[in-house]
């Protein structure tokens, strides 16, 4: 039997190459999270202060790491997902996933880190910056140091650095700084020289483009998720609502629908955004709420053809509630155009998000996001194409790999489709 | 048969005109109840709060809302949808300013796409499931794929910095005064290359994707086969038994996205600096210009139920089953 690669096996290799690549940033989480569960023990109310959302987020994505490497290794084979032969579409979901749940570890950096903008500015793909560190003030185990070692990252960008007899020059684009002997870090009798590649290069504030696409990621699928949620439960009970009851709510509903579908949604999402501010759950909820006609309109035409079939009217007379008469009658009947349904809408909500982002309407959040990245790029087009290339590539390929999915998945539901 | 024709048509029209005056009602609520108000943008925060209360009541907006929406309805009635506080003119005379451009862009962009996409589905009918139909399937699935302000900032980035071929933004260039007229007529299309190729892609993909799905339902139909058998020639098969019912649902597309189009192809007009119906909607929107929201909506309602209208008719033109679809 030929040897096939599977979507279990892209998935372990994907996470033992960022294991690999990052060992030494895992380990030194690691330490911490050691740290942490030990001064648990000791000042519990001082060690959950000193939790904040980067900490928890680095522990969460070590502890998940973890687990999902095992998992993977120890069990069970032959799940139907896990299994099956990893095509474009498998590997770009994955990755994806990857970049969302483990952000801090894929990210080279934080996605607002900035320093020395004048060396790390507008700097093409795969360029690479040296970099001194300057010496922390106390080596303590303790909880606070280890954290500010590990998550304040502030070494120095420079271009070069040069001997004197009381301390060292480094430059930074011709400007001259003395670092004393004892503010750096050495080895060997020579400054500690690191180097840090940006492998997309980085934008006008000298940030890493990888790592802003990398975070972006979490903003994209958390809209893209929530507002296809909320369009979810609004299409299915309206849906129930509009077919299951009788005809004077069925026409309005049905009305009320076409209103939203004739008119250009777009504005009225604008026009809701700055008049009633945004936030991530307003971008949420308006995305949601301008999604759920096209699934009203599948769900009301199913309900109607399902109220008349023996097996539903036999449920309805036994007295089931409402509420189990559409999971457990209506839901499993309908679930294949509905998930196809929401695939696309999945598509429609990024795209969304990201036209948001770019006209300036988005999240309002520290995190980067991809529509975002385009719109700061567009200013800079002559000199850094890498700051739109890099964001519009990662957009097209979700957008392509959602529309993708959502089409062979209506192919394998209805295989009457011809390809 | 003609009579019911005209009362279907008239029967769509009251219902489409009274789900528009609901959608206009909600905007005027949604509008009046919103945080904020237009005063904000001539007012500073450090002058009187005296003069936020004139300002307001230049506007009209100090009267109850049941007073005001009454106003508004009997001035709409009388065709006077009021002042822009903006422009400071009448807002059926700014509309006016920015309609001719949005109606011959969307015009172009619906023509351009049809063509395309005829011409890319008849390729693709014309060698069934072959590589090629497979690679335009994949190809203008790809297309779809593409966000506007990507494919738009991608085309700027290729043929204006770098080829210098096309202007990046604008309708006009600077010398466009002292040119002649066929001059002129160039500057305007080579103004309107780029932001026609922008908008087309996505509209490519979805009218490929309908028409050549039912084109090639229509083609295994065993009728297409009986004419073949009668020796029918290739030709008239396909002009005058196959394309008439395959055109069906690109008709409905083609409305609805012609429709949406005169309404304001938003993003393509930011990104290329466009003077359309998109920009000034949203300039609208965000300077709280309530008047010229409305008239905007009221605008692109009238041209959304024309078109789908239209539609809709061109339908029941082709297949006279269809009449009864016109009131619905």
């Amino acid at each position: 039997m030929k040897f096939r690669i599977k979507n279990r096996h892209f998935i372990l290799f994907a996470l033992l190459l960022l294991i690999v690549l990052r060992f030494s940033r895992l380990s030194e989480i690691a330490v911490l999270f050691y740290s942490f569960i030990r001064s648990l023990f000791d000042r519990h109310v001082d060690t959950l202060s000193a939790l904040n959302f980067s900490l928890t987020d680095n522990f969460f994505s070590l502890i998940f790491l973890t687990v999902l490497v095992v998992f993977l290794f120890f069990g069970k084979r032959g799940k139907p997902v896990l299994d099956k032969a990893a095509d474009f579409t498998s590997i770009v979901i994955i990755v994806l996933f990857i970049f969302f749940i483990f952000a801090p570890f894929a990210a080279t950096t934080e996605p607002d880190f900035q320093n020395n903008i004048g060396v790390t500015k507008l700097l093409p793909p795969f360029s690479e910056v040296k970099m001194i560190h300057p010496v922390y003030s106390n080596y303590a185990t303790d909880l606070y140091s280890v954290e500010s070692r590990l998550l304040n990252d502030n070494s120095i960008y420079i271009d070069s650095i040069r001997k004197a007899e009381n301390g060292y020059y480094y430059f930074q684009k011709g400007i001259k700084t003395r670092a004393e002997i004892n503010k750096i870090e050495f080895k060997d009798g020579l400054p500690l020289m690191g180097r840090r590649i940006f492998i997309l290069g980085t934008d006008e504030y000298g940030r890493d483009v990888f790592s802003r696409l990398v975070y972006g990621t979490r903003i994209s699928m958390i809209v893209g998720l929530g507002a296809v949620i909320v369009s979810f439960l609004l299409g299915i009970s309206f849906g129930f609502l509009s077919g299951y009851s009788g005809w004077f709510i069925d026409t309005v509903l049905n009305r009320f629908t076409d209103m939203f579908l004739s008119i250009p949604v777009i504005f009225l999402i604008i026009l809701i955004l700055t008049f009633f501010g945004n936030s991530i759950f307003t971008i949420i909820f308006i995305l949601g709420f301008s999604g759920w006609m096209s699934l009203f309109k599948i769900v009301r035409s199913e309900v109607i053809s399902i109220k008349q079939k023996d097996f539903f009217i036999a449920a309805s007379r036994i007295g089931l509630s409402n509420r189990k008469l559409l999971t457990r009658e209506i839901l499993p009947v309908i679930i294949a155009p509905v998930i196809v349904n929401l695939i696309f809408q999945y598509g429609n909500v990024i795209l969304a998000e990201a036209a948001l982002s770019y006209l300036g309407l988005g999240t309002g959040l520290n995190y980067p996001s991809w529509g975002a990245m385009i719109e700061a790029g567009q200013e800079y087009l002559s000199q850094a194409w890498w700051m739109i290339f890099f964001p519009g590539l990662t957009l097209v390929l979700t957008l392509f790999t959602a529309n993708n999915l959502g089409r062979e998945l209506n192919l394998y539901y209805n295989p009457g489709i011809s390809e | 048969m003609k009579e019911s024709f005209g009362r279907a048509v008239l029967y769509r029209i009251i219902s489409s005109l009274l789900i528009l005056f609901f959608l206009i009602s909600f905007l005027f609520v949604l509008l009046r109840i919103s945080p904020g108000g237009p005063e904000q943008k001539f007012i500073s925060p450090q002058l009187k709060p005296e003069l936020i209360e004139k300002v307001r009541e230049s506007f009209n907006l100090d009267k109850p809302i049941t007073e005001q929406y009454s106003a508004f309805l009997l001035n709409s009635i009388r065709g006077n949808f009021g002042i822009s506080y903006n422009y400071r003119e009448p807002v059926f005379d700014v509309i006016m300013e920015y309609l001719p451009f949005t109606l011959i862009f969307a015009l172009i962009v619906v023509i351009v796409q049809l063509l395309l996409s005829f011409w890319l589905s008849f390729i693709s009918i014309s060698r069934l499931n072959s590589r090629a139909d497979r690679y335009i399937s994949k190809f203008t699935l790809l297309l779809y794929s593409i966000p506007t302000f990507v494919a738009g900032v991608f085309l700027i980035y290729i043929f204006s910095e770098k080829l210098n071929v096309f202007p990046s933004s604008g309708l006009k260039s600077i010398q466009h005064s002292d040119m002649d007229s066929a001059a002129r007529f160039w500057d305007y299309i080579e103004h309107l290359i780029l932001p026609v190729i922008t908008l087309c892609l996505g509209g490519i993909a979805v009218y490929y994707r309908y028409l050549r799905d039912n084109l090639e339902e229509i083609y295994t139909k065993p009728f297409i086969l009986n004419l073949r058998a009668a020796g029918v020639n290739e030709k008239e098969i396909t002009l005058r038994h196959v394309i008439p019912n395959a055109v069906n649902p690109l008709i409905t597309v083609t409305g609805i996205d012609l429709g949406l189009l005169l309404s304001g192809a938003l993003i393509t007009e930011v990104i290329f600096g466009l003077p359309g119906m998109g920009r000034l909607t949203v300039t609208a929107i965000l300077t709280r210009d309530y008047p010229l929201v409305l008239g905007c909506t009221f605008t692109a309602g009238i041209f959304i139920i024309i078109t789908n209208l239209a539609a809709d008719i061109v339908k029941a033109r082709i297949d006279k089953r269809l009449i009864k679809g016109i009131s619905g």
